[in-house]
């Protein structure tokens, strides 16, 4: 691929690797956690795992936006995708997630009108195409994605689409952070930061981790050059006595992020009170909804939302995968009841997910004394 | 749906590629991915123009990219603080 040849050099990953090795302390672990679920296919993708050292342990965080997202919602999608005359269009993992009645894809084959867009911006041209039915974007992800959303609603105005709606899920990154920092007994000393949430965010966003909570962040691109470097200089800051945000990824991410994004998001979209994660419970002020001034586009304002919630099955335990607590090995179901056929639980469906992607590119490397699901 | 080894992510089909901008025409820009061209949104990068390397994600651009920002084993030096 163009632009990126040159961040898959085994040349450049052996001497980074090596350097890494040089950094630690024999017999430490030391344990830095990849929010985004993009950072945890990369690492499985590429057998980072295997270029580090064993006193570097790598956990996975809550950074899969399809992860994130409770049975509950999904049970209140497949409510709006009933209504008579509604079209409900949404990314293809979405579809995928298993609620407490099944998927969307499955809401699909009993004759709900669900359809898998690319963009939110392909919901809006749907709407054009079935002036007779209205289209609701089933809209989830982090701050990166939240930008499509609202230029699609920002466009939805200046066109005055009539039947067009938003179902708005949209988290964001800074209250989960918090969330697993505040957890007692965390074990994580150093953060990668997501490289393309950071995008429009900017890096001073994480600033408040070396503030408060004394956690060097590298905010990474998706490399494998880029990940061992971004791992290399959060073991450079500690050598050097230093704890604060450094960017790895100057060729996209600026301190300040996108203003115009930031500016979008803030024009069509407002924080919500609370909102349930995935295995993370209920936080304040960690996701959004749309602005009074958007109601007309704003489907929870156009119908009535059931507001489910339901628990997760007892057997799953994507809530300790999601906050780093086991590896999805560890998980019972892990590879048995739960595969990305037929996923149990959210982060085998998403490929950012952890345990798919451990799933397709791991599994198969542990010993055989640790079996898979076992 | 069985796809377990996507080269993009499979939420979006589209993990913040990088592409290049082949023509803009007002707020949408033809870019090429992996040889194919497709429509994208420059509502938030209205300044593109063809040449320019765009990050991109769920059918709009995100940022531009430096295309010359140095051999990747000297980024680490280049890392800026906040």
């Amino acid at each position: 691929m163009k632009y990126v040849d040159e961040y898959r050099s085994a040349e450049l990953a052996r001497g980074l690797a090596s350097e890494i090795a040089g950094l630690v302390q024999p017999g430490e672990t030391w344990r830095v956690m990849e929010v985004c679920g993009g950072h945890t296919h990369a690492i499985y993708r590429h057998g980072l795992e295997d270029l580090l050292p064993s006193e570097v342990e790598l956990v996975h965080g809550p950074g899969c936006p399809v992860c994130v997202i409770p049975m509950g919602r999904v049970d209140d999608a497949i409510s709006l995708a009933e209504e008579p005359g509604i079209t409900l269009a949404t990314f293809g993992d979405m579809m995928r997630v298993p609620g407490g009645r099944g998927s969307l894809l499955e809401a699909k084959a009993r004759g709900a009108d669900v359809r898998m867009v690319y963009s939110p911006l392909d919901a809006l041209a749907l709407a054009a195409k079935l002036p007779d039915r209205r289209v609701i974007f089933f809209a989830i992800g982090f701050e990166t994605t939240a930008p499509a959303t609202a230029v699609t609603l920002l466009r939805a105005r200046a066109q005055a689409t009539p039947n067009f709606a938003v179902f708005c899920n949209h988290v964001t990154i800074e209250p989960p952070l918090r969330a697993i920092l505040e957890t007692p007994g965390l074990r994580v000393d150093a953060f990668i930061g997501p490289g393309h949430v950071s995008t429009v965010i900017g890096t001073d966003a994480y600033r408040f981790i070396p503030k408060e909570y004394g956690r060097p962040v590298a905010v990474s691109a998706f490399e494998p050059v880029d990940l061992l470097q971004s791992i290399a200089l959060l073991l450079r800051q500690r050598a050097e006595g230093r704890c604060e945000v450094e960017n790895q990824y100057t060729r996209v991410v600026r301190r300040e992020g996108n203003a115009r994004a930031l500016a979008a998001i803030d024009e069509t979209m407002e924080l919500r009170d609370e909102f349930e994660w995935r295995g993370l419970g209920t936080i304040p002020r960690s996701a959004m909804r749309l602005r009074a001034a958007f109601a007309e586009w704003d489907a929870e304002q156009l119908y009535t939302i059931p507001g489910v919630r339901i628990e997760d099955p007892k057997a799953c335990r994507c809530g300790e995968v999601l906050t780093g607590q086991i590896k999805p090995w560890e998980c019972g179901v892990f590879g048995t009841a739960c595969t990305p056929e037929r996923p149990l639980g959210t982060c085998m469906v998403s490929s950012e997910g952890a345990c798919a992607a451990f799933y397709a590119y791991g599994r198969l490397r542990r010993p055989t004394e640790e079996p898979v699901g076992a | 749906m069985t796809d377990l080894a996507p080269e993009r992510c499979i939420t979006c089909s589209d993990e913040a590629v990088e592409a290049e901008v082949v023509a803009v025409d007002g707020l949408e820009a033809i870019v090429l991915v992996d040889g194919m061209h497709e429509r994208i949104a420059v509502d938030l990068v209205p300044e593109a123009a063809p040449g320019d390397v765009l990050l991109c994600h769920a059918g709009i651009a995100l940022e531009r990219v430096d295309t010359q920002p140095g051999r990747p084993a000297e980024a680490g030096h280049r890392a800026s603080a906040s």
